[in-house]
C-alpha cells in the first residue's frame, strides 16, 4: 500500500468552518483543570483541519467523564451505555462510510468494561478513530483504580493499591490489529489535533491514547506535563517491533508509534439481487442458487 | 386404505444422515404436492450424538407436531433410545430397521410397535465394514419409505439433486443410486401406508427461522449484528449471503453486547437494522434494549426461544422468555413485543416488526421459538405487506437548537439521520431535555418518561393484533408455536360436536385490550396455554386486566411440544 499523503497543521483551504462551529456551547461537567478540555479543543481543531462539516461527523461514546464529550460538540453524537461505544461506531461506520465516525471515552470505559470490544475493534479494522482519554482512574464514581492505574495507588476501594500490573493499551492495540497507534497529551491540544487528523486520514482503525490528567482524584498527574516528551524514534511499521516498543516504553513518549498497512474491512457492496428474486429459493422444485 | 397424513421419524447416531434422510423425504413429498413439516431432534453433542428427523406429510396444511409416529426408521440403534419420550410410538407404529443393526432397544420396543426387517445398503458388508467406510444407509431408507407411501421416484431424485446441488456430481449420483435401491426394496415390505393423492400447487418450503429472515429483508433490514447461538444460528447463516446480495451487511460480533450495540449504531445511521439471538444472548442484550428505549432508536430484536434458564437446553423449545421480552431492562422501558403465530406468519410478523420499529422509533421484540424456527414447513406463498411504515425524518420545525426529543402533541418526533445539515443531535441514554442534552431534573425526566410511554401506548396494530378462530363458549388463548396445536385441538373437538374458539395473540405488548375483549366476549371459560411453568403470559394478561380473574392457566415447561390431544383433554 502506498503511503497516504498526510498534511497536518494546515487547514483545508476549502474549509469554511472554525473551531467554534464544532462547539455546542453546552458547559462541560468536567472539573476546572481537567485534561478533557484539552482533548475537546484538539478535536474541534482537528476537525477544522480535516475540513469536514459538523453534520458529517458523528461522535460516539460510552459512560464516564470523558464520554460526555459528544454533548459539547455540534456534530451528530451517540452517547450510549458503558463500554459499548466501539460497537455502536462499528455498526454506524459499516453502514455509513460517508460519515466521519470518531469514538471517544475513558480508560475504564474502553479498557475495562469495554475491553473486549476494544480488542475486537482493533482486529476488525473498520476505518474510524478511537480516542481514549486516559487518567488512570474512574472519575465519575469518584476515584477507583482503573485498568491503567499504578499497582500501588491508594484508594478507598483498594487500600494500599490494587496490586495489579497496569494494562498496556498501545501494546494491546497493536497486537490486536489496529492500523494506526499513537499517544498524545491533553496539555498539547495542537499536537494532539495533528495526531487526530493523521489518525482519521490513515486507513483502517486508528487508536490514540491521550494522557489526560484527572486533577481531582489524581492531582499528582499535574506533573505529567513535565514528564511527557516527543518520541525520538521513527514510526514503526512492523507489528512485533512496535508491540515490543510499547511494552518497553515508560508511557510518556508522544507521537505516532505504529502505522500498519492492513487491508480495510470491506464496506457495502452494490446489490446484485432483489428480495423478490431471493424468495424464489423457497419455491418448490426450484434449485437453490449456487 | 390410503391415508391423508403420515408421520415418519428417521433416527440414528450423529453422522448417520438422519437429517438428510428427513430433508430429502420432505422435499420429495413437497415436490409431489403434499404439505409437510420437519423438525429436528438433537442430543447435546456436536458430532456423534443421537439425532432424529421428524417428518409429517399430509394432503392438508400441518399445524402441529404429530401425536404419534406411524413409521420409525432406525438408521442404527446407537443412543436412539434416548429419544423414546420425544418420538411417541404405539402398537400401530411400524419400526423399520436393518436386522444387522442389532436388536431393537427396550425403550423403543416397549411401544409394542411392529418391527419390520429391512436390509439396508450393501447386504454383503459387515457392520464393522460399513462403519469403517462410512457407508450410510440413509438414502436407502429414504427411498424405501418414499416408495411405500407412493412418492414418484422422479421426485426423490429431484430432491436429492436440489439438496446436494453444491456437493458435486459424484456424491449426488451415489445418493441417487442408494435411494433408487431403497425405492426398489420398499414395496417388498407390503405395508399399507400409502397416502391419498396430493393437490399440487405453487408452494414454498421454508423454516420459521428462514421465514423471519425473509420478513426482515422484505421489511428493509439491511444490517444485522449477531453472535452464534442455538437455535438462532441457522437464521443468521441464511441471512449472511442474502444480505450481502442485497447490498446489506451482517456482522459477526464478539458477543451479544456488541451485536445489539452495532445494530443500534447502524439504525442510528438510518439503516433498518436487526439483531437475532436466543435467551442467553437476549439476557446480555437487555442493557442496550433500555438504551434503545431511552435514546429512541429503532431496532428489531428476534429471540428464538429455547429451554432455560441459564444455558438450559440449547436445541429444544420453550416459551419462557416472555417476561424477559416484556420487562427486561432497568427503569421504565416500554417496548413493543410481537410473536409470530405460525411458520408462515414468521414472514409477515417480522416484516411488520421492522415497520413498527421504524415508525415508532422503538425496540420491537419478535418472540419466535425453536419449535417454529427449526420447523421446515410447506406453506402457501406469503405476500408482502402492502404499506411500509417509514421512520419520520422530516417535518422539523425551524429554529435552533433542533429538539430531537420535543414534548408536543405528537410523541413521535423527527429523527434525521447523521449527514443531514443543520439538525445535528445526540442519541442520549442519559435522561435528557428536549434538545437531547443530559438533564437530571425531575421535569425533564417525567416529561421524557411520559413521551416514551405515550409512544408505545398509542401503538395501534388494528387487525394485526392477533386472530380468532371459531365460536364456542370456551376460548383458548395461545401464542407462537402453541397456537397450531390449539387450533388442531379445536378442530378435533369440533368434529366431536364441541365448538371451541382459539385466540392467537400476535401483539403481546402493548396488549391489544379492546381486540382481546371482543375476541373473548361471550366465552364462559377462558384458558391460557403457554409453554413455561411460571405462567408468564397468563400473569401478563391478568395483570393488564385483559382477561377475567376466573381465567384458567395451562402452563408447563418445554421442551416437549404441546399436543392437540393434551389441549383437547384439558378443555373438555
Amino acid at each position: 500500500m502506498s503511503e497516504p499523503v498526510i498534511e497536518t497543521n494546515r487547514p483545508d483551504p476549502h474549509c469554511v468552518f472554525s473551531a467554534k462551529d464544532f462547539s455546542s456551547g453546552a458547559k462541560p461537567v468536567w472539573c476546572p483543570g481537567c485534561g478533557d478540555y484539552g482533548v475537546l479543543a484538539a478535536l474541534e481543531r482537528g476537525l477544522v483541519k480535516l475540513g469536514r462539516a459538523p453534520h458529517e461527523v458523528v461522535l460516539v461514546s460510552g459512560i464516564g467523564c470523558s464520554s460526555r464529550l459528544p454533548g459539547y460538540m455540534s456534530t451528530y453524537g451517540f452517547h450510549g451505555v458503558h463500554g459499548r461505544a466501539l460497537a455502536v461506531a462499528t455498526g454506524l461506520k459499516l453502514t455509513r462510510p460517508d460519515l466521519e465516525v470518531v469514538t471517544v471515552g475513558g480508560d475504564g470505559d474502553g479498557y475495562s468494561i469495554g475491553g473486549n470490544h476494544f480488542m475486537h475493534a482493533c482486529r476488525r479494522n473498520v476505518d474510524m478513530l478511537y480516542v481514549v482519554m486516559d487518567n488512570r482512574v474512574y472519575g465519575m464514581t469518584k476515584g477507583q483504580p482503573s485498568p491503567t492505574t499504578e499497582p500501588d495507588w491508594d484508594s478507598d476501594i483498594a487500600p494500599g493499591g490494587i496490586g495489579l500490573r497496569p494494562f498496556n493499551p498501545l501494546a494491546i492495540a497493536i497486537a490486536s490489529g489496529a492500523n494506526f497507534v499513537a499517544r498524545g497529551f491533553s496539555g498539547d491540544p495542537n499536537g494532539l489535533s495533528d495526531l487526530i487528523v493523521e489518525g482519521i486520514r490513515w486507513p483502517g482503525f486508528a487508536f490514540i491514547e491521550v494522557l489526560s490528567p484527572c486533577v481531582t482524584f489524581r492531582p499528582e498527574q499535574r506533573d505529567w506535563k513535565g514528564r511527557v516528551r516527543p518520541s525520538t524514534q521513527s514510526i514503526e511499521q512492523d507489528r512485533a517491533t512496535a508491540t515490543a516498543r510499547a511494552l518497553g516504553d515508560d508511557g510518556f513518549s508522544l507521537g505516532v508509534l505504529f502505522r500498519g498497512d492492513r487491508a480495510l474491512n470491506p464496506g457495502h457492496a452494490d446489490p446484485t439481487r432483489t428480495v423478490a428474486e431471493i424468495e424464489q429459493e423457497f419455491l418448490l422444485g426450484a434449485r437453490p442458487a449456487v | 386404505m390410503a391415508r391423508s397424513s403420515i408421520a415418519v421419524a428417521f433416527a440414528g447416531s450423529g453422522g448417520s444422515g438422519a437429517m438428510t434422510a428427513g430433508a430429502v423425504f420432505l422435499r420429495a413429498a413437497a415436490n409431489a404436492g403434499y404439505y409437510g413439516m420437519m423438525t429436528e431432534l438433537f442430543g447435546a453433542q456436536v458430532r456423534g450424538g443421537e439425532s432424529a428427523a421428524l417428518v409429517q406429510v399430509s394432503t392438508a396444511p400441518i399445524q402441529a407436531q404429530p401425536e404419534r409416529y406411524d413409521l420409525f426408521v432406525a438408521l442404527d440403534w446407537e443412543k436412539v433410545e434416548q429419544f423414546a419420550a420425544e418420538i411417541p410410538l404405539d402398537e400401530t407404529s411400524l419400526i423399520i430397521a436393518d436386522p444387522k443393526a442389532g436388536a431393537v432397544p427396550a425403550g423403543i420396543a416397549k411401544s409394542k410397535g411392529r418391527v419390520v426387517a429391512l436390509p439396508m445398503g450393501d447386504a454383503s458388508a459387515s457392520r464393522l465394514e460399513s462403519a469403517l467406510h462410512a457407508r450410510r444407509v440413509n438414502m436407502f431408507a429414504t427411498g424405501a419409505v418414499s416408495a411405500l407411501i407412493g412418492l414418484p421416484a422422479t421426485e426423490v431424485q429431484a430432491a436429492i439433486e436440489t439438496i446436494f446441488a453444491d456437493r458435486g456430481d459424484a456424491m449426488t449420483s451415489a445418493n441417487i443410486k442408494n435411494a433408487m435401491a431403497g425405492i426398489a426394496a420398499g414395496p417388498s415390505l407390503s405395508l399399507d401406508v400409502r397416502l391419498e393423492p396430493p393437490v399440487p400447487a405453487n408452494r414454498w418450503l421454508i423454516s420459521g427461522n428462514q421465514a423471519v429472515a425473509l420478513g426482515a429483508l422484505r421489511g428493509g433490514v439491511r444490517f444485522v449484528g449477531c453472535y452464534p447461538i442455538t437455535p438462532a444460528t441457522d437464521l443468521v447463516e441464511w441471512l449472511a449471503p442474502h444480505l450481502r446480495d442485497l447490498g446489506g451487511r451482517l456482522v459477526l460480533a464478539e458477543d451479544e453486547l456488541a451485536s445489539i450495540n452495532m445494530t443500534l449504531g447502524a439504525s442510528f445511521g438510518g439503516t433498518p437494522a436487526m439483531t437475532v439471538t436466543a435467551g442467553p444472548g437476549f439476557s446480555l442484550m437487555v442493557e442496550a434494549l433500555g438504551l434503545a428505549v431511552a435514546a429512541e432508536v429503532p431496532v428489531v430484536l428476534v429471540d428464538v426461544m429455547r429451554a432455560g434458564p441459564s444455558t438450559g437446553i440449547a436445541s429444544k423449545t420453550e416459551q419462557s422468555d416472555i417476561n424477559l421480552a416484556l420487562y427486561g431492562a432497568h427503569g421504565d422501558a416500554p417496548r413493543i413485543v410481537l410473536a409470530p403465530m405460525s411458520v408462515a406468519d414468521c414472514i409477515n410478523t417480522t416484516e411488520y416488526a421492522v415497520y413498527v420499529a421504524e415508525e415508532r422509533q422503538s425496540p420491537v421484540i419478535v418472540l419466535s421459538d425453536q419449535a417454529l424456527g427449526q420447523a421446515t414447513t410447506v406453506i402457501d406463498p406469503v405476500e408482502a405487506r402492502p404499506t411500509p411504515l417509514k421512520r419520520r425524518t422530516d417535518g422539523i420545525p425551524p429554529g435552533k437548537p433542533f429538539k430531537r426529543y420535543a414534548i408536543g402533541a405528537d410523541a413521535i418526533t423527527p429523527m434525521p439521520p447523521p449527514g443531514t445539515p443543520g439538525h445535528e443531535w445526540v442519541a442520549e441514554g442519559l435522561t435528557h431535555n428536549e434538545a437531547g442534552l443530559p438533564a437530571s431534573g425531575a421535569g425533564a425526566h417525567v416529561a421524557q418518561i411520559k413521551k416514551r410511554a405515550r409512544k408505545i401506548a398509542s401503538f395501534d396494530p388494528g387487525k394485526l393484533w392477533g386472530e380468532s378462530w371459531g365460536e364456542g363458549d370456551v376460548a383458548v388463548l395461545a401464542v407462537g408455536s402453541t397456537i397450531g396445536p390449539a387450533r388442531e385441538a379445536a378442530q378435533r373437538l369440533a368434529a366431536m360436536g364441541r365448538e371451541v374458539r382459539v385466540i392467537g395473540l400476535r401483539v403481546l405488548s402493548p396488549l391489544p385490550l379492546k381486540s382481546i375483549a371482543e375476541a373473548i366476549a361471550g366465552a364462559s371459560r377462558i384458558v391460557v396455554i403457554e409453554q413455561n411453568s411460571g405462567a408468564q403470559l397468563y400473569h401478563h394478561l391478568i395483570g393488564q386486566k385483559a382477561i377475567p380473574a376466573t381465567a384458567e392457566s395451562v402452563a408447563r415447561s418445554g421442551p416437549l411440544p404441546f399436543l392437540a390431544s393434551e389441549i383437547a383433554s384439558y378443555v373438555v
